[in-house]
Parts: C-alpha cells; structure tokens; sequence
C-alpha cells in the first residue's frame, strides 16, 4: 500500500533539518544519508531552515550548534516523538459506532494532513477512532466553448474533483465525543469541509413507572406542537378572511364578478338576472315523478 | 416593473438593467408565493365546490406576473448574460473559463484524463 502523501512531506521535512547553521559549501547528499542513519529523535532537535523562521529561532540555532554533542543524546518527550509516526489507535470495546465524521476537500494534501491530526485527537481523548477510511471521490465535469462568440468545435475542459475521508468513533460518551468535535473545530484546517453524524444508545426501559414518563412525555410534544401550531396560527389567514377575498367588495371586481356575464356561474344575485324554467306537471300519473324533480331541484339549487 | 423596482439599489453583482429586473422579480415572486399557493391548492381541490374554484382561478390570472416563478431567469453574475449560465457558479461559460483559468475559482482546474 502507498505510503499518504503527509509522511512524503515529513520525510522532506526531515532532508532539510540539519544541526549546525547553513554554509555555502555543504553538500546535500552527504547531509541525507547521515540524517538518515541517525535516530529521528537527535535529529530533530535543531531547528528547521526554512524562509518562515523568525530571528530569535536562528539564534536558538546558533546556540543548539555550540552545543550539540550534549544535546544529540537528549530524547524526545514521547508525544512529540510519536507526533512523526503513524498515529496511535485505541481499540474499541463493542463496535457501536457513536460519531461519523466526513472530511471532504478539493486537494489531498491538507485533507490527509487534517485526517491524521483528528485521528491523534482521538487517541489523546481516549476514543477508538477507526479511519481514515478514503470514501470514493466525486469528480465534476464541465465542458465550455473556449470563445465567447460561435466557433463550437473547440471546446475546452474543466473538473474539480472532491477527495473524501471517514474518521468513525466507536464506543464513547457523546460529551467527550463533543469536545473532540469542538477541538476539531477550534484548530480546523482551510480548505477542508467537515460533517459530522452523532448516534446515542438508550435503553428501552423507563426510569420511574411506565405512565408518569408518559405523561411527561406527551406534555412535552402537546407544548412543543402547540407553540408551532400557535406560530401558523398567527401566520395564516382564517378561513373567513379568505373567502372574504373572493366574495366581498371590493375584491369581486378582481375575479369578474362586474364582468359581461356577471362573472362565474352561481355568483351572488345571480337569481334575480336570470329566472329558471319552470315546468308545469300534470296531476295524472306525474304525480311522484314531481316530487323527485323538486326534491332533486332544491337540493341542487 | 416601476411599482416593485427597489427605491436603493441592493445588488451586489453585475450591474445590468436585465439583472435589476430577475432580482425585482426574485424579491417579488418571494413576497407572493403563499398567495400563490393557496390559490394554486384551492384551484386544484376537487373537494372544494366548483364556484370556489373557478373564482381562484380569475383571481390567480390577475396577479402579476412578476409573482410567478416561470419568470425569473439565472443570470450571469459577472456579465448579466441570460444563456448558457452554469448554476454551480453563477456565471456564463466564458467568464467562469476566464476565472477558472486564472484560478479564481476553487478547485476546478483543466480536466485531462
């Protein structure tokens, strides 16, 4: 399996730590081979020859140089030793997953980096924490035309590919998986995006009796229902409100009612403009078939 | 169009009288979408009578057409361009290649695969 990409750059990092101040005619192959024959832990008790390092830290350099053979053998605390090697784990009790965390981002380097870093907080905090697990990575394409004007057959590329990462913890309390989550966030990376899923075990069996956590229970959603319902309560309209909008004045106009045919079909005064037909039945034999018409008519009407 | 057009302006891209007019639209279709609604679901409740009905019908017609939604157009937010707009950048093709090229945006680079 390939070495992740953040043990390349720390390899680097080591090649440029060296134990006295530079000099022009050092020669870097040499340099590399002793570093790496030597213990990590001596080695790295110099400072780093980088462009970000600040005056007071050269003058440390040139201190450390002075002394050097006594401080070769000085070692490391443990913590910052094992800072430069695969992060710690710590084994789960059960495999109930408590916290599932995603960290995506459009580069590889800082995404690896911040994985690595979740994953030590972990270990520190006492959580078994299982990853980083490389979820599969989601590539968006776009293919534009290169001018702004016609000239459809040249066209030209784009993608923007989002790398992911899954740290679970499994087994923990959710206050300390919490603190983890906010120290995650107090010392969050830039260009990494992170979600993260909580899950809680509880029991099945109530505390008290079964009926006084019911009642409980049921006048905690009445309140909760009720304040919502109270809130779309104060939003709508009441129903008189609304069909006020459709029948009085003088929001008829808005729907024809003023209109040539006197607007819909059954509008308000729709009788006095317009008298139905009234047939005339015999008393022979149409007798019951009279009593239904009206019956029919008036339930209609 | 003058009834509805904000008194300051309040955009914050592009300039363009086309792009003053979709978020004029934009502001008033969210100011009417519950009126909307409602008479779009009385209009399509067959259990309601059909005078009802027939009455929200007239009146959903009469609104204005800024209210409906089928009137508001993604723009290009650098250009005020109304055609080949990407919604996932807001821009036009041109100017989001413009930008991706000179590494404006984050994470898209030249595909080659």
């Amino acid at each position: 399996m390939a070495a992740p990409i953040y043990v390349e750059s720390l390899i680097g990092s080591v090649k440029r730590l060296r134990l006295s101040p530079p000099k022009p005619s050092r020669i870097p192959h040499c340099s590399r081979r002793c570093l790496a024959t030597q213990s990590p832990s001596s080695s790295l008790t110099s400072t780093p020859k980088d462009a970000s390092v600040i005056p007071s830290q050269r003058r440390n350099a040139t201190v450390v140089s002075s002394e050097s053979p006594s401080l070769r053998s000085v070692r490391l605390p443990k913590s910052v030793q094992a800072a430069y090697l695969a992060p710690l784990r710590r084994p789960p009790t059960h495999g109930l997953p408590v916290c599932d965390l995603q960290l995506r981002s459009y580069s590889l380097r800082n995404l690896e980096v911040y994985a690595d870093f979740a994953m030590r907080a972990a270990y520190y905090l006492g959580l078994p924490a299982k990853g980083p697990v490389p979820l599969p990575k989601r590539i968006e394409r776009w293919t534009t035309i290169r001018g702004n004007f016609v000239h459809k057959k040249s066209q030209e590329n784009f993608e923007r590919v989002t790398y992911k990462r899954l740290v679970q913890i499994q087994d923990s309390d959710s206050h300390v998986v919490g603190l983890w989550l906010a120290y995650l966030r107090k010392n969050q990376y830039y260009g990494v995006g992170m979600k993260a899923n909580l899950f809680q075990q509880s029991g099945l069996e109530m505390e008290d009796g079964p009926e006084a956590d019911l009642e409980a229970e049921t006048a905690k959603i009445e309140a909760a229902l009720g304040q919502q319902l109270t809130m779309l309560e104060s939003q709508l309209e009441s129903p008189e409100e609304v069909e006020g909008r459709l029948v009085d004045e003088p929001f008829k106009a808005a729907w024809g009612a003023y209109g040539p045919m006197g607007g819909a079909g059954g509008a308000t005064g729709a009788e006095s403009r317009y008298q139905p037909v009234k047939v005339v039945e015999s008393e022979r034999g149409f007798a019951k078939r009279k009593e239904k018409s009206e019956g029919a008519s008036e339930s209609s009407s | 169009m003058a009834q509805f057009r904000a008194k300051k302006l309040d955009l914050g891209c592009f300039v363009n009288i086309m792009n003053i007019r979709d978020h004029t639209k934009r502001k008033v279709f969210e100011a009417h979408e519950p009126e909307r609604q409602a008479l779009r679901y009385t209009i399509r409740n067959t259990s309601l009578p059909q005078r009802t009905r027939a009455q929200a019908q007239l009146q959903l017609s009469q609104m204005h057409c800024y209210t409906r939604p089928t009137q508001i157009r993604n723009r290009c937010i650098m250009g005020g361009k109304g055609r080949g707009v990407f919604r996932e950048f807001r821009m036009a093709r041109y100017q989001f290649r413009l930008n991706a090229l000179a590494g404006n945006i984050p994470g898209v680079k030249k595909a080659s695969w």
